[in-house]
């Protein structure tokens, strides 16, 4: 077997915390039980990585193996990477029945036709998630599976999830591809991107909570348990439920999709008391805000609550899960437009 | 120290204390205090005796999972039959109330009176039409189609529903200003909102949501019938069941039995009609080396899917294979 290969399974073995590790090659299914069992997980992660090698060897692992294992990896922890979302647009309006057998034979063939030293794999999961794994060689030399990008696609949607990392110029092809593949015309980068791939689901595929207004099912909303001691009045309850009330209409009642952060570019002129005239020229002020968080949505919904914001926040800050996008371009402000111009 | 000391004296006896106590509901509750305990006082024994209790709860807490959902399944049926009565016995009360209404009117045009009924208090009255009018509107809800004015225009709730059992409510917030657009919705991204909208919103706004009704609900239905499928028949179901987003490409395989043998068919449901929750096409293979006389049985299996709900279908097939 390619020691390049045994290599790059002790590698991918090795990123896995060591709890999991069994888990893993369970699902992965090379590996019969009668082999895992051999494997002492009691080891260092280094001694547990070179033992699965062993065991890969012995039963001649290949490529298509060693990227399986890849994908499953991935599928575990897709936080660790960067997922930025594509939108794919067609004309007709025929019903596409999608055939994923279909799928996988003009997506390789499209990718092959332009570039033959790649390996791709195909993983499909419950919930209608095509995983695709794709490592990237040259004209001149075989693929690098260290040199990956990963697309996931849900049939029938005109989304696709890309985490390149590295080479970007095969990008290109990698759109093509897709965009054949699927029926589709045309392919563009939104404005969206984030380590985690279920909140960028969640958001383009409108599976957020979003307040609507109802009669039924009534919300019958338990209030949370006030402090019973009669002693203690709150002052400012009219201005808490107040906020409460628009925190609610804005972001709804439900868990936020999780986004890293939320990017603003200015370009806008510098407006400043004339007799300073900080600038000789007059030129738009460039400047850039960033919005970092673990969780940034869950921290501007706590901004009203805990007195750091007023409510109602900015539109610029609630509107990014509607408009699906956390990179905002803000223009001068046109004289007869009443509200302030963002630019796609 | 008093209370430790009967604590351990009590833990030899706890596993044969639970054996006798049956109706505390399983005997998984009893077992931790006595493995905890029983751990303090024997340390070095604690990991074989682990190993055959642990297994003896697991199959405790599956046999009383199993137990809990049977148990479920008999009391939603005996909750919809006592419905199902409760519905009749008011239709009954209902017709009487009408015709002793109809009596009385009668009674009062043949005297010539009209006699003024005891008026009753305007509490109960606006307590009576509260309640009617929250009546009315879940009754709106559970016709699938129901809306709440907004500031700017409507919010539409479009409730879907398969067969009797209510599924997945999805949403629009239209705005009637300066002309009808949609402002946001919860509605999937693989059903084509955009079409059915660039269609009717403009013109005929009930045609569009009638349509979109459609569409939601047969996906509902299609959606119900493949999870069924899964849940209800995993063992006969050779693999997994392949679907699309839309539910309506299903490709599935199950094996067929003849002379002793059995034979994988691959069944490939095609769902040609968005609004539809049956298939336009069912087409089933086998291997090469099978005998002729299957594709008799291929042709009713097929047949079968393509008049009956899936799951239905399935049933079908598998109570003829096990009566052959």
């Amino acid at each position: 077997m390619d020691e390049i290969i045994a290599e790059y399974i002790r590698r991918t073995v090795l990123k896995i915390p060591r709890d999991e590790i069994m888990a893993v090659l369970q699902k992965w299914g090379f590996l019969s039980e009668a082999q895992l069992q051999t494997i002492n997980f009691r080891q260092t992660k280094e001694s547990i990585s070179h033992s699965v090698a062993q065991l890969c060897e012995e039963n001649s692992a290949d490529v298509k193996q060693a990227a399986v294992l890849d994908i499953i990896c991935n599928h575990m922890y897709p936080n660790k990477r960067v997922w930025s979302v594509y939108q794919m647009n067609k004309t007709g309006e025929e019903t596409d029945f999608f055939d994923f057998a279909d799928f996988k034979k003009k997506f390789k063939r499209r990718i092959q036709s332009a570039l033959k030293n790649v390996t791709i794999s195909f993983r499909e999961y419950e919930d209608n998630a095509i995983w695709i794994r794709i490592a990237w060689g040259t004209p001149y030399t075989k693929a690098n599976q260290y040199k990956t990008s990963y697309v996931v696609y849900h049939s029938q949607t005109p989304y696709v999830f890309i985490s390149a990392s590295v080479l970007k110029s095969n990008l290109p092809l990698l759109c093509q591809a897709l965009v054949v593949a699927s029926n589709y015309h045309d392919i563009r980068e939104m404005e969206l991107r984030s380590h985690c791939l279920n909140s960028l689901k969640d958001i383009v595929f409108k599976r957020f909570s979003q307040n609507f207004q109802t009669y039924y099912p009534r919300q019958e909303r338990s209030l949370p348990a006030e402090n019973v001691d009669l002693r203690i009045t709150n002052e400012n309850k009219n201005e808490k439920e107040r906020i409460q009330r628009l925190n609610l209409e804005v972001f709804g009642d439900g868990p936020q999709p999780k986004l890293d952060f939320a990017q603003y570019k200015l370009e806008t002129m510098f407006k400043s008391d004339p007799k300073l005239d900080v600038l000789e020229k007059k030129e738009p002020f460039r400047c850039l805000v960033k919005f970092s968080s673990p969780h940034l949505l869950e921290s501007l919904k706590s901004l009203a609550p805990a007195g750091l914001a007023d409510a109602p926040l900015s539109p610029l800050l609630t509107c990014i899960p509607q408009k699906a996008r956390n990179y905002f371009k803000i223009r001068e402000r046109k004289s007869f437009l009443p509200e302030s111009f963002v630019s796609p | 120290e008093e209370e430790k000391s009967s604590e351990k004296r009590k833990a030899p006896w706890g596993r044969a204390l639970a054996t006798a106590s049956p109706d505390r509901g399983g005997l998984t509750s009893a077992f931790p205090p006595a493995r905890g305990s029983r751990g303090k006082m024997e340390e070095g024994k604690t990991y074989p005796q682990d190993g055959v209790l642990a297994y003896l709860e697991t199959l405790e807490a599956q046999a009383h999972e199993l137990a809990l959902k049977q148990q479920e399944e008999e009391q939603q049926e005996k909750k919809l039959n006592r419905l199902k009565a409760r519905v009749q016995e008011l239709r009954a009360r209902r017709d009487e109330l009408r015709a002793k209404v109809e009596l009385q009117e009668k009674k009062l045009v043949d005297k010539g009176v009209v006699t003024d009924p005891a008026q009753p208090s305007p509490q109960t009255v606006l307590e009576w039409k509260i309640k009617s009018i929250k009546a009315m509107l879940q009754i709106f809800h559970l016709t699938g189609i129901s809306g709440k004015p907004t500031k700017q225009g409507v919010c539409f709730c479009i409730s879907t529903a398969y067969e009797g059992t209510y599924l997945a409510s999805y949403y629009l917030d239209i705005l009637t200003k300066p002309e009808v657009r949609i402002q946001r919705h919860s509605v999937p991204v693989f059903i084509p909102l955009e079409q059915i909208a660039k269609k009717y919103l403009q013109t005929d706004l009930r045609r569009f949501l009638s349509v979109l009704w459609e569409h939601l609900n047969a996906y509902a239905g299609r959606r119900y019938q493949a999870e069924q499928l899964e849940e209800r028949f995993s063992e006969h179901i050779e693999g997994t069941l392949q679907k699309n987003s839309l539910c309506n490409l299903l490709v599935f395989s199950y094996n067929v039995s003849r002379n002793g043998q059995s034979f994988p068919f691959t069944v490939r449901l095609l769902y040609g009609d968005l609004c539809g929750s049956l298939p336009t096409e069912a087409t089933i293979s086998c291997t090469p080396g099978a005998p002729a006389s299957l594709a008799e049985t291929a042709a009713a299996h097929s047949d079968a899917f393509r008049r009956l709900a899936l799951h239905r279908a399935f049933r079908s097939l598998v109570d003829a294979k096990q009566s052959q």
